[in-house]
């Protein structure tokens, strides 16, 4: 694989919990708009290398470098909130919604801890619910809506800032078929637009819409390359 | 931003309506109670001030020994011994009063009785409004005249009533009220000289008092200098008037102006100093308060500051999301605390029950207090929740 258009790089990344490793010698590459799916045992570290990749988990051993450059060893929290917030945009199995915020503040609120002004982040989260069919939910709360339209204001969520890294953790765990294949089309349409799409899944109904498969096994990545014959 | 996060910190508190009012109510009542403090501090302050209006600084006040009013030879004749023995004394005129009832046809209250000398209104800046103060006459001719204090002429008589030449009753005594004196908003020992009514003390201590009155004699020294030899002077020529031999104690007591006005100011002083201790004992309780909320808070939305951190929120938003929540949660505290503090004040200081005034002082350091409270019992939480793994935090229900 080409290294140089690489938008994600790995090289022998570890992660240890005391003396049991989550993560062993993992290393791969993912291009820029790339949409690859995670996939794996439950407690085979899908979710470790997610949360490493995001930057929510400093790594113990081994080198991850973010657009060429080496962001491995940063442990300053400025800069980690920093890549999170303009860098990458999180989708969560549960939403993970603030149940007293609107779902128009909920979309905004990256922007806020960016330190957009009101009415521009407003603007772009109107414009991104619009995008995705959900613009007249916009002042309601999360327990007002349904699965599929909290996943959309999660999606939308983790637009507002444009990042070019969208990180999903079980994006259609808790969704019907009917909304689970919805949110899909949209992270095809994320795909289109060049975002790299990072994905874990357990199922293979979804990861058929990858571009590859990451396959995970005990903490190591023993597949990276595998594609499904059948295709979106 | 920060208005944003102001308004994200009144949601999260809206959002537990009666755990917020719980934890302000230590706030509320600390504010209060300082805000208390500094009226009755002020009013304590005010009534010295009121009672010791007036008392020039070369005042010398001599008393029956405490609690021997009626063992103690002193007399209202003591005060012509003083002026005629003591060299550095000036002027002397001697007090005894009582509280009594006092009536007019119908209208009657209970009123301060004052028997003085003809020259007690010159001493104590007194001052005539209608009719005539008492006279060297009315003394030696033991007449049934009074002056009334402005309270006095209130209470018993309409606005537009001719008062002077009318008869009131004192302990069933009749007695003609000759004058009426200016408001003065002073008052002698507990009663106020408005409220008081003034009779020539020899009819006073004959006719209406007794002899068991409570006599004081205030005497003006020629000099502040003098105030020492002077007292020195008082005190050996009651001695020798009341005949006390060497082995025995005075059976009067003597206090001039600076340690009357300096021994009320320091009970005042002492009163406030205890009150202040309450207060900052109350406002530690609600901090503490205040710091457990913000931890079973921080603890509740664990997984909310895990999703902020996820979604590029830094420590320093989420520590100052947590701690604005705990300083406008003090603050609203420190509001009401200020409303209903002067509220009470605004109800007690028309009573007879305390002396208070309101002072701004309070006001302002209640309120400064109640902030610093919140940032300071708000700032560990919030620090805790800005320092949490935010992959533990997501983790957690």
């Amino acid at each position: 694989m080409d290294s140089d258009s690489s938008n994600i790089r790995l090289f022998n990344v570890s992660k240890r919990y005391g003396a049991k490793y989550a993560l062993k010698d993992v290393s791969l590459d993912i291009k820029k708009g790339e949409f690859v799916a995670l996939m794996g045992e439950s407690g085979c570290g899908k979710t470790t290398l997610l949360n490493i990749i995001g930057c929510l988990h400093p790594l113990t051993d081994g080198e991850y470098f973010l657009d060429g450059e080496n962001i491995g060893e940063v442990r300053d929290d400025y800069t980690l909130a920093f890549i999170r917030n303009k860098m990458m945009g999180f989708i969560f199995q549960q939403f993970n919604l603030f149940s007293r915020l609107t779902a128009l503040k909920n979309v905004a609120l990256p922007a806020l801890y960016a330190g957009t002004e009101k009415g521009i982040r407003e603007e772009k989260a109107t414009s991104l619910m619009k995008s995705v069919n959900i613009e007249d939910r916009a002042s309601h709360k999360p327990t007002e809506l349904s699965g599929g339209q909290q996943q959309r204001v999660s999606i939308c969520r983790s637009l507002i800032n444009n990042p070019d890294i969208i990180l999903a953790d079980e994006p259609t765990g808790a969704l019907d078929s009917k909304s689970g294949i919805e949110i899909m089309e949209i992270f095809i349409d994320l795909k289109k637009k060049n975002k790299t799409i990072i994905m874990v899944t357990h199922t293979a109904e979804v990861a058929k819409y990858a571009d590859r498969i990451i396959f995970m096994r005990d903490g190591k990545a023993v597949n990276n390359n595998y594609k499904l014959t059948s295709n979106y | 931003m920060k208005l944003e996060i102001i308004k994200m910190a009144l949601e999260s508190l809206l959002a537990n309506k009666t755990r917020t009012i719980l934890s302000m109510l230590g706030i509320i009542i600390g504010v209060s109670t300082v805000i208390a403090v500094f009226a009755i501090g002020q009013g304590a302050k005010k009534a010295v001030d009121d009672q010791f209006q007036g008392l020039s600084a070369n005042s010398i006040l001599v008393m029956a020994m405490r609690g021997k009013t009626e063992s103690s030879k002193l007399k209202t004749a003591d005060s012509k011994v003083i002026v005629e023995n003591c060299q550095h004394i000036s002027s002397a005129t001697a007090v005894i009063q009582e509280n009594m009832a006092v009536s007019f046809e119908s209208e009657d209250g209970t009123f301060g009785i004052l028997g003085v000398e003809n020259n007690y209104f010159e001493m104590s800046n007194i001052e005539i409004d209608k009719g005539r103060l008492i006279s060297e006459e009315d003394m030696d001719n033991n007449e049934k005249a009074a002056v009334l204090g402005s309270g006095v002429a209130e209470t018993l008589f309409l606005e537009d009533e001719e008062i002077i030449g009318k008869n009131i009753k004192i302990n069933g005594k009749t007695i003609e009220v000759i004058g009426i004196v200016k408001e003065t908003g002073r008052s002698m020992g507990k009663s106020s000289l408005d409220d008081s009514v003034f009779l020539p003390n020899s009819m006073a201590e004959k006719s209406i008092l007794g002899s068991k009155a409570f006599i004081m004699i205030f005497t003006i020294a020629d000099d502040v200098e003098n105030i020492e030899i002077a007292s020195k002077e008082i005190v050996s020529s009651l001695r020798t008037e009341h005949q006390l031999r060497d082995s025995q104690a005075d059976d009067f007591r003597i206090m001039d102006a600076g340690a009357m006005v300096g021994a009320a100011q320091d009970a005042a002083a002492l009163m406030s100093l205890l009150l202040t201790a309450i207060a900052a004992i109350t406002l530690l309780v609600s901090g503490i308060g205040i710091m457990n909320v913000m931890f079973v808070t921080v603890a509740e939305r664990t997984k909310e500051i895990g999703i902020a951190k996820a979604i590029g929120g830094k420590r320093g938003d989420i520590l100052s999301q947590f701690l604005l929540e705990s300083v406008v949660l003090s603050m609203i505290g420190g509001v009401i605390g200020i409303i209903i503090g002067n509220s009470v004040i605004f109800i007690f200081r028309n009573t007879e029950l305390i002396t208070l005034a309101p002072s701004l002082i309070g006001i302002i350091i209640g309120f400064s207090f109640s902030v610093l409270v919140g940032v300071f019992f708000g700032f560990y939480p919030a620090l805790k929740a800005s320092r949490l793994d935010p992959v533990d935090a997501l983790r957690s229900e």
